[in-house]
């Protein structure tokens, strides 16, 4: 990457806040903090940074909310600091709109990886673009219209829909999106994968609760259908 | 079993009780109906017997008086045959039969009815008594007496009686058939039959009705002890009357009670014991994670540190990463007992699963899999990796190389065997090696493992509908030649997980 990443990490323990930002900093991150979720909303408008770690428990108003607010007007990407993986945090979070969770405690290295995993998702790769029905996808821009209107899709949810149109009409398993979009181990959770679907589908969809474009293949996973 | 199987079963225990009362009330009725028949009828058959009996004694004593003793003293045959037709036409409806003497030592016989009642028909001792003459004294005025007997002949009773006249007249006797007085006494015996087996009838039916009275309570109590036995601990009897069995329902209602106040006292207690340690481990994670977050760095510097420090770094730097599994392991475990721990399922390609596992850890030297590529269960990727991590870290550590871990799939289960070549595990062992914080061995190192890592295992599997068994594999010659650990799933998870909180998957729409 050519300029150093520029984060924001909202998290209301000092100790945890300052360890987190002396390993991201190393990691070669330039990382601005926020104890609070008001603050980093407001620190958020003024540094405009590339990207968030968020931590859901936050005195105030909680990780959700601050991950909403910032869903209404921005698509950076967000990534939750969670304690459990099996937790319903996990689910409202990623339902809140946020592209990827840590649970604590994480390693600095772990979070580094996946701080540039999600980065790399609005890097741009080939020049070409693909019409899906009332659908277009330019690769070149990164852009997503529909019916000649800019869809405002986060990154995640924008490689999603590359790596879905790169191949039409294929079912690609939960684990195979998991690997290409998220750049997972074997062991990532396919609920990131239901989560950004049905973000995916709510922009994208005619109607998001019948799904034409997007469809589910009972047992595989998904795939993206050519409108006939 | 069934709820049916059950209910057969109670009810055949429950009417044995009933059957029991059954016996005991037919036996009293019985022994009582018997024994009070009885009396009656012996009673009635001497009073019947005696009434006529002495009724036709007088009438025949009267009539030997009125004519025997008329008779001349050595009377022709034909006198004495025409007084005994004469006693009988008397109407004292017997037959009679008269021995005189013609001449000393010449008996003759005269008979109402010849063919009815013949000297043949006296009994012989009946005639030694009529012919006995006993001496006359103050208290006997007479030398010859009536005496009588019962007899039978051909199926039919009879009464014999015989007098002799004094001073020398002849001896008469009486023949009367009882075949009446037997008739009446057989229609009271059959009467008092009837009644005696309307009495046993009537005394099974009224056992049937206290056995109901009693045995309706004591179902309910059954019912009652085998919904508290369930755990539904709030089950009570409601108590009317003041017998035993209200009684008995009183006890069981306070027995009840008190097991209801125990068992709340003590699962509050055991939630305290449990909110403590999560809350803990809970409250432990937040200065780990900060800690994790520079373990990192200080890991990178430790070369460049003075030789005294780096030592001491690296320890902080290892020992903080053992204190960040305990944590975990512990927080996990609380998870299970706290019953919140969730399945999150997906696809899972078994091969593709366990060769990740082995790679990520950096076993794939040590480990031998026997596993086809294809076979996609549906479970807990995650939680398949913490089984399969602890179930191959074990054997590596305490078992030996080579490990062999291979799959089989049946209709129903995924069977995922780790098999190590080391000295297999103690019989003493085997049934603990699930069990938190077991040690095999105190020679055993701790310094690995947080003691957690088998029953987490477990625990894992248990939530997948599934179980993990131990056991020794036995070789050519008899020897334990290593451990098998054995995990069984169930081919759909899906099922187990109905407790999950996910809820329907997003994605897995209305379409298609």
């Amino acid at each position: 990457m050519a300029t150093v990443p520029f984060l924001l990490l909202i998290e209301d323990d000092d100790a945890i806040r300052t360890a987190l930002e002396l390993s991201l900093s190393r990691q070669g991150h330039r990382v601005a903090t926020a104890a609070s979720g008001e603050d980093g909303l407001l620190l958020l408008k003024e540094q405009r940074p590339d990207l968030v770690v968020l931590d859901v428990m936050l005195p105030g108003i909680d990780g959700f909310e601050v991950c909403r607010r910032i869903r209404r007007t921005d698509q950076l990407p967000i990534i939750l600091l969670t304690a459990r993986s099996d937790d319903i945090d996990v689910v409202v979070g990623l339902e809140s709109g946020a592209d990827d969770y840590v649970v604590k405690p994480v390693q600095g290295r772990v979070l580094d990886a996946r701080i540039r995993a999600v980065l790399r998702r609005g890097e741009r790769e080939s020049t070409d673009s693909a019409t899906f029905g009332s659908l277009v996808i330019d690769r070149a821009a990164m852009t997503v219209t529909k019916n000649g209107l800019d869809l405002q899709l986060t990154p995640t949810e924008l490689r999603l829909l590359l790596e879905l149109s790169r191949r039409p009409g294929q079912a690609l398993s939960r684990q195979q999106l998991l690997r290409l979009v998220w750049e997972h181990d074997y062991l990532g959770d396919s609920r990131l994968v239901d989560a950004c679907v049905q973000r995916l589908r709510a922009k994208v969809e005619d109607v998001p609760s019948s799904p034409t474009l997007i469809r589910t293949v009972r047992g595989v996973g998904y795939r993206l259908d050519v409108p006939a | 079993m069934t709820k049916g199987n059950k209910g057969v079963l109670a009810r055949l225990r429950l009417s044995s009780l009933r059957l029991r009362l059954v016996v005991v009330f037919a036996l009293v009725a019985l022994t009582a109906a018997v024994s009070a028949s009885g009396i009656a009828y012996w009673l009635n058959r001497e009073a019947v017997l005696k009434r006529t009996q002495d009724s036709s004694l007088n009438a025949f004593r009267q009539e030997m008086q009125n004519r025997v003793a008329t008779l001349p003293l050595r009377p022709t045959q034909e006198d004495l045959r025409r007084t005994s037709e004469e006693m009988t036409a008397g109407g004292g409806g017997y037959q009679v039969l008269l021995l005189g003497e013609r001449a000393a030592g010449k008996p003759i016989v005269g008979a109402s009815d010849p063919d009815v009642f013949t000297l043949a028909d006296v009994p012989v001792a009946l005639r030694e008594a009529v012919d006995t003459r006993r001496p006359v004294t103050d208290a006997n005025p007479y030398a010859y007496h009536l005496f009588w007997q019962r007899t039978e002949r051909g199926g039919t009773p009879y009464l014999v009686g015989g007098t002799r006249i004094d001073g020398g007249g002849p001896a008469g006797y009486m023949f009367k058939s009882l075949a009446a007085e037997r008739a009446d006494l057989n229609s009271l015996a059959w009467s008092l039959g009837i009644a005696t087996g309307l009495a046993v009838i009537g005394s099974v039916l009224l056992a049937q009705v206290a056995a109901s009275t009693v045995l309706r309570p004591v179902r309910r109590l059954g019912e009652a002890a085998r919904q508290l036995g369930e755990g539904k601990l709030d089950t009570r009897l409601r108590v009317t009357g003041a017998d035993e069995l209200s009684d008995l329902s009183r006890t069981f209602n306070s027995a009840a009670e008190n097991l209801q106040k125990k068992v709340a006292d003590m699962s509050a207690r055991e939630e305290s014991s449990r909110r403590f340690v999560a809350d803990m481990s809970h409250e432990l994670r937040t200065p780990l994670t900060a800690l994790t977050a520079v373990t990192e760095v200080l890991e990178d510097e430790q070369d460049s540190l003075d030789p005294m420090i780096a030592p001491a770094v690296a320890l902080v730097v290892s020992e903080t990463r053992r204190l960040n599994d305990l944590v975990e392991n512990l927080m996990e475990v609380t998870r299970f007992d706290a019953g919140t721990a969730r399945l999150v399922l997906d696809e899972v390609d078994i091969a593709d699963q366990i060769t990740a596992c082995i790679d990520a850890r950096a076993w794939l030297d040590a480990v031998d899999l026997d596993a086809e590529r294809g076979i996609v269960v549906p479970l807990d990727p995650r939680r398949l990796d913490v089984i399969l991590a602890n179930l191959i870290g074990n054997a590596l550590k305490h078992g030996g190389s080579p490990v062999r871990v291979s799959v089989h799939t049946d209709d129903h289960e995924l069977v995922i065997t780790v098999r190590d070549h080391g000295p297999g595990i103690p019989e003493e062992v085997l049934p603990h090696v699930f069990d938190r914080f077991y040690k095999a061995s105190a020679q055993r190192p701790r310094s690995d493992g947080s003691g957690l890592g088998l029953s987490i295992a477990m625990e894992n599997a248990l939530i997948h509908g599934g179980t993990i068994s131990a056991a020794n594999s036995v070789g050519a010659d008899g020897a334990v030649d290593g451990a098998v650990f054995t995990l069984r799933l169930p081919r759909d998870a899906s099922a187990a997980d109905r407790t999950g909180d996910t809820g329907p998957r997003p994605g897995e729409g209305v379409d298609e």
